[in-house]
């Protein structure tokens, strides 16, 4: 063939559609880059069916307005990634024979080359082991083939040949694919398009699967889908990867001619992710089943079979998944807790005596370093509980508090302490047998009656509540007010205990953190004792940076 | 601001810029991407395309509460069909960043703010 005519050109877009659309599924099934979607073929087979509509509509025998009807349906109907590719090749292939009215070899190759060159104009970062690679390995061929011959039908086969060469070689150029152990699906899709064509040259039909589909790419994709699908191990419900031939015996055949289409559907129903291929003496068949056995019976009807290979997949994906999963397992195997109790605090000896009084969780956390709501909704799931209350003992944690309350997915309530001191007697008043809101009540009023003192270091000059305080010095809070400064942690802590206890507090509880000592705490204690002698004094050491004290009255 | 993570071996923070930067690299790998836009047009340069270390000026990420939300400027080549290449991002992001950062994202908005027409 020396000449190529509008017609023509059309016929064979005609062709190249339906070979595509034939295989769209197969292409579906390679779907693994950019996104694993299977959704490659059936954007590539809409993309070009709304080409191929167009160039239906043009009468006249102009290859150049044929083409340019290709390119304006392709671009109408682009659907996905290989689709938007798909249109910008012909795009830049239609550009350059916009004036001819027949094309020869050379006129040809070269408007694969521009489609290919335009293609390559519409991205940044071009991926290679793509439907671009292909297109581009296949044009540079007809391009060397154009120069020393004149037929196009040859320009096509070395085209198309050269497109095949190229999508085997995708793996090697695009990791995930060699990975999974398949061929680009937009590649393979293109590849669909180009035999299309070139039957249509030389006026052959071609078989309705592709004789280049490979048993071997349909398996992998087949597995790589179900991988994707399944996140737990349970969740397989078909456990056995079966795969087998058989081989066709003239004695089984007579009673139980081969139909492949009866042959799929009676397998379908002893598993998944089926696939059969057959010609006249094999059938080659991969399921996943639960009962490989039967699948094999039913096999045997119809000759022996030959390389029979079964898998337990669930062993498999336990290997493959075992070291993801490690990492959620405390939460998994935690025992479960009817309640959990959740409380904000900073050092650890303070996180221990929440424990040791009943916090199912304490996260770190205080003044200068407030834990998210996430965190705080993590810190619940991971109790695993049925009900929640949340403890923040900082005013500028409530309402992280509130908000994870909300979205823990349970049934969750805040007691709203301010300090650890209320939070310590907040806990002590928690009944487990009694529900959310209850609780919620009892603890609130039971920290009520606490009064807190904390002492810490100023870090910078400053006056506030009219107390003048200068750098590094020691400050007292009462209640969230600040009542004195000084220099001596023993007199600023000496002098607001005096000012926190009266005539009906029964219980102190001292709290002592970096920067101060157990016999610091111990001669406060004595002190306390010696002025109030109606008075219990508690000491804990709390280990909480930035307070060297944290006192309760109650 | 991050993204912050905890498990039992201690926390994992990761910030917006790396979040920024997987999700420009996923677009620019996009067909008919040619290129990311500023936010800015008027400061930075009108319809300037940025380049590969600019990446995060042309991503917004922003954090509504526990959900994460990214804007993209982008610049399409011409005779790409725009609406198709633009789905093709968000899926592409989305699917990058739950691969790479194990993290859901909420929304993934595209803003077109210039065709390359180059001299075909």
């Amino acid at each position: 063939m020396k000449h190529l005519n509008g017609h023509r050109f059309a016929e064979m877009v005609k062709m190249g559609s339906h070979h595509l659309s034939d295989n769209a599924d197969y292409v579906d099934s390679l779907n693994v880059f950019p996104v694993p979607d299977g959704d490659t073929g059936t954007n590539m087979n809409l993309s070009m069916t709304s080409g191929a509509k167009e160039t239906e509509r043009v009468a006249e025998d102009h290859i150049g307005k044929t083409a340019q009807a290709l390119a304006k349906g392709l671009l109408m109907g682009a659907r996905g990634n290989s689709g938007v590719i798909l249109s910008q090749l012909f795009r830049g292939f239609s550009k350059e024979i916009e004036q001819e009215e027949e094309l020869t070899a050379k006129t040809f190759a070269g408007a694969f080359q521009a489609g290919v060159d335009t293609a390559y104009k519409a991205v940044m970062k071009p991926v290679e082991g793509t439907i671009l690679t292909v297109a581009k390995d296949a044009a540079r061929k007809a391009v060397e083939t154009a120069e020393a011959d004149e037929d196009l039908i040859r320009v096509m086969e070395a085209l198309t040949d050269e497109a095949r060469a190229s999508l085997k070689r995708t793996p090697d150029l695009l990791p995930v694919l060699k990975e999974v152990g398949v061929v680009d699906s937009g590649g393979q899709g293109l590849v669909f398009v180009y035999e299309g064509f070139l039957a249509a040259m030389k006026g052959e039909k071609l078989p309705e699967r592709s004789a280049e589909v490979s048993m071997d790419d349909l398996i992998s994709a087949e597995h790589h889908k179900s991988v994707q699908a399944f996140m737990d191990t349970s969740d397989i419900e078909f456990g056995y990867c079966t795969e087998f031939m058989v081989r066709f015996e003239k004695d089984k055949t007579e009673n139980h001619p081969f139909d492949e289409q009866k042959f799929r559907e009676d397998l379908s129903g002893y598993g998944d992710s089926l696939l059969v291929i057959s010609d006249d003496e094999l059938a080659k068949v991969h399921i996943h089943s639960e009962e490989p056995g039967d699948v094999l019976t039913y096999g045997q009807r119809y000759g022996s079979l030959i390389n029979i290979k079964i898998e337990n997949m669930r062993q498999q994906h336990t290997a493959i998944v075992g070291e993801g999963h490690r990492a959620e397992r405390p939460a998994k195997t935690g025992e479960t807790h009817p309640y959990a109790v959740i409380t904000v605090s900073m050092g650890p000896g303070i996180a221990e005596l929440f424990k040791s009084i009943g916090a199912s969780a304490v996260i770190e956390g205080g003044q200068t370093m407030n834990p998210s709501t996430e965190d705080i909704v993590e810190a619940i799931r991971r109790v695993g509980a049925e009900r929640a209350l949340i403890l923040p003992n900082n005013k500028n944690i409530i309402m992280a508090a509130e908000q994870a309350a909300e979205m823990a997915g349970i049934e969750a309530a805040v007691v709203p302490t301010k300090t650890v001191p209320q939070g310590l007697a907040a806990i002590l008043a928690f009944n487990p047998e009694a529900t959310v809101e209850e609780n919620a009540n009892a603890m609130t009023s039971a920290f009520s009656h606490v009064r807190t003192g904390q002492v810490t270091t100023a870090v910078r000059d400053t006056t506030i509540d009219g107390v003048a305080i200068q750098k590094d010095d020691f400050m007292a809070i009462a209640e969230g007010k600040i009542v004195k400064s000084g220099a001596s942690l023993d007199e600023v802590t000496r002098s607001l205990l005096d000012g926190l206890i009266d005539g009906d507090s029964e219980i102190v509880t001292i709290l002592y953190g970096t920067g101060a000592t157990a016999e610091e705490a111990e001669r406060l204690a004595s002190h306390i004792e010696a002025s109030h002698p109606e008075v219990e004094v508690e000491i804990h050491d709390g280990k909480q940076p930035l307070y060297p004290y944290i006192l309760s009255v109650e | 601001m991050s993204i912050g993570l905890e498990n039992e071996f201690g926390k994992i923070e990761i910030s917006n810029d790396v979040i920024a930067q997987a999700a420009g690299g996923a677009a620019v790998e996009c067909y008919g991407i040619v290129g990311m836009a500023s936010r800015h047009q008027i400061r930075d340069g009108l319809t300037d395309i940025l380049r590969k270390e600019n990446f995060t000026k042309g991503v917004i990420v922003r954090n509504v509460g526990d959900d994460l939300h990214i804007d993209m400027y982008v610049i399409v080549g011409y005779g790409t069909k725009i609406t198709e290449v633009a789905y093709q991002v968000q899926s592409k992001v989305k699917y990058t960043l739950s691969r790479l950062l194990g993290m859901a994202v909420g929304s993934v908005n595209i803003f077109v703010q210039g065709v390359r027409v180059t001299n075909l």
